[in-house]
């Protein structure tokens, strides 16, 4: 404890004399971490959407409106007896048809004018996710065309799938950006750090010449970078969060209600935990590399 | 105390500091070390504090040999040794109670107990009176007396001094040595590196002569 006093204890001294040097330390670090959360934040809410979405996939199988109810109902027989089924629904052609005006009241008119109704009979299949995957869904499906009655079949997880691996791309790119960010944002607290050392290279002189140990002479070094790193961390959670809360002002409803979720979600505990530690992480390190020049 | 077998100290290409050198210090004795400038007296100095490796022989300091300590043994090693410099060397952000209390701080000494010392060896040096001041705010004899504090606050058996009145006038230099005597009769043993041949004579003890790096003579106390 009476390290880490000392410790804490110089570097807020040595942080309070650095001055405008800690405020671009903690500035960049900001940044740095700003841009991940920033990412954090738009991947949680996208795996939202890739959940609900994933979640909700279905496999619509149409009839042919001459479909015979034996048909029908062996295909039913058939669906409800496969392992990666979890939903069967039949929608006839009334109700799809009452589906549409209630779920589009301002085209009622078109379906009145039409006369007949245009709506074929369907299944709507839920999937398990997970086991086979698509692979799976894929002989489903292929097995199901050959039924008698069957005249297309319409599966969502092909594009969702498609979907998934660009924002997974996306993604290592985005962990990518903020890895060069925080590479940055380490090199400015060494500096800064180094700086400092400089500054008190005579205090180092006499401190190792009246045999201070080397935990007393490079701590305040790290606790200064790691100081740096947290507090430049704490700026950009606060940062992220006035960003949110004015986007979620703003847009919020219109996005949430675009992507099928019931509202946009802000960083978890874990994250937020997560990048202070990160903020810490990266400045404790910088800080010991810089306080290696002490020998 | 302090011995030295065979000690050699070699800069650049055949440029001799300290050439076989053997010289004793007994425990509790106080000793001058003297010679013209360039005589070897701060290397050997150096050399007891570890801030530089002899070239040749062995420097052995209470039976222990310093050749072969580790970084952080080397530190240690230094906690038990007093060390006065001419330039005071004491850190200017810090107050001179902050400077004396520091040394006892890195030893883990309880907050109260450091207190205590360092009040107490500041009174000692008579300075109980500026334990907040800055040591730009001191003169050079003041400041050499915080130093001198700094050195005995962890009651080390040995103090080593690179010629602490260096910078003071003759009256200050003798009010310093008197400092020096006073902690030897506690026990401490003290070498003094001073060419000061006045100051010699006044304080009266075992004087260790270099010349290029070699004993020359060694004169015993004189009256």
């Amino acid at each position: 404890m009476t390290v880490v006093g000392y410790a804490l204890e110089e570097a807020w001294l040595s942080l309070r004399r650095s001055g405008r040097s800690a405020l671009v330390s903690i500035g960049t670090i900001a940044i740095a971490f700003t841009t991940l959360g920033g990412f954090l934040l738009i991947s949680v809410n996208v795996q939202d959407v890739l959940d609900r979405w994933l979640q909700a996939a279905e496999m619509s199988i149409y009839l042919h409106d001459t479909a015979s109810e034996p048909d029908r109902l062996a295909l039913e027989q058939f669906l409800r007896t496969q392992p990666m089924v979890a939903e069967v629904e039949y929608v006839s052609r009334e109700r799809a048809l009452e589906r549409f005006r209630n779920d589009f009241p301002e085209l009622r008119d078109v379906t009145t004018g039409i006369g007949e109704n245009p709506f074929p009979s369907a299944f709507e299949v839920r999937l398990r996710a997970g086991n086979g995957g698509d692979a799976e869904a894929d002989s489903l499906s292929s097995e199901v065309a050959g039924k008698p009655g069957v005249s297309d079949i319409r599966y969502d997880r092909r594009w969702l799938a498609r979907l998934v691996g660009i924002v997974t791309t996306a993604r290592l790119a985005a962990a990518l950006v903020a890895g060069i960010l925080m590479l940055g944002a380490a090199f400015t607290v060494a500096a800064v750090v180094r700086l400092s050392l400089y500054a008190r290279r005579d205090e180092l002189e006499i401190m190792q010449l009246v045999g201070a140990p080397f935990t007393y002479i490079r701590g305040p070094f790290i606790m200064e970078g790691l100081l740096l790193g947290g507090i430049g961390a704490a700026v950009a959670l606060v940062a992220i969060a006035i960003l949110y809360s004015m986007l979620a002002r703003w847009l919020g409803s219109d996005l949430a209600g675009f992507a099928g979720i019931g509202q946009l979600r802000f960083l978890g505990i874990a994250e937020f935990v997560m990048m202070l530690l990160g903020g810490v992480g990266v400045g404790a390190a910088a800080g010991t590399v810089a306080s290696r020049a002490v020998r | 105390m302090i011995e030295t077998q065979s000690l050699g100290k070699t800069y650049g290409r055949g440029l001799y500091a300290l050439r076989d050198l053997n010289l004793k210090v007994d425990r509790g004795e106080f000793a001058f070390l003297t010679g013209p400038s360039g005589a070897g007296k701060s290397t050997l100095l150096r050399l007891l504090l570890l801030e530089e490796s002899p070239t040749e022989g062995e420097v052995l300091v209470a039976g222990r040999n310093l050749s072969h300590l580790t970084r952080d043994e080397i530190q240690a090693y230094r906690r038990t040794v007093g060390f006065v410099f001419q330039d005071f060397k004491l850190i200017p952000t810090k107050t001179i109670f902050e400077n004396v209390s520091f040394v006892q701080r890195v030893l883990g000494r309880p907050v109260e107990e450091q207190r205590r010392n360092t009040y107490q060896v500041l009174k000692w040096v008579g300075l109980q009176h500026r334990l907040n001041a800055l040591p730009q705010e001191l003169s050079g004899g003041e400041q050499q007396r915080v130093a001198i504090a700094r050195a005995l606050v962890n009651e080390p058996h040995l103090v080593l001094a690179d010629e602490p009145t260096g910078n003071l006038d003759p009256d200050l230099s003798l009010e310093i040595m008197n400092l020096f005597r006073d902690m030897n009769a506690r026990g401490t043993t003290v070498l003094v590196a001073t060419h000061d041949r006045e100051l010699i004579k006044w304080v009266g003890r075992r004087v260790i002569q270099l010349d290029h790096g070699q004993m020359v003579g060694a004169a015993e106390p004189q009256a």
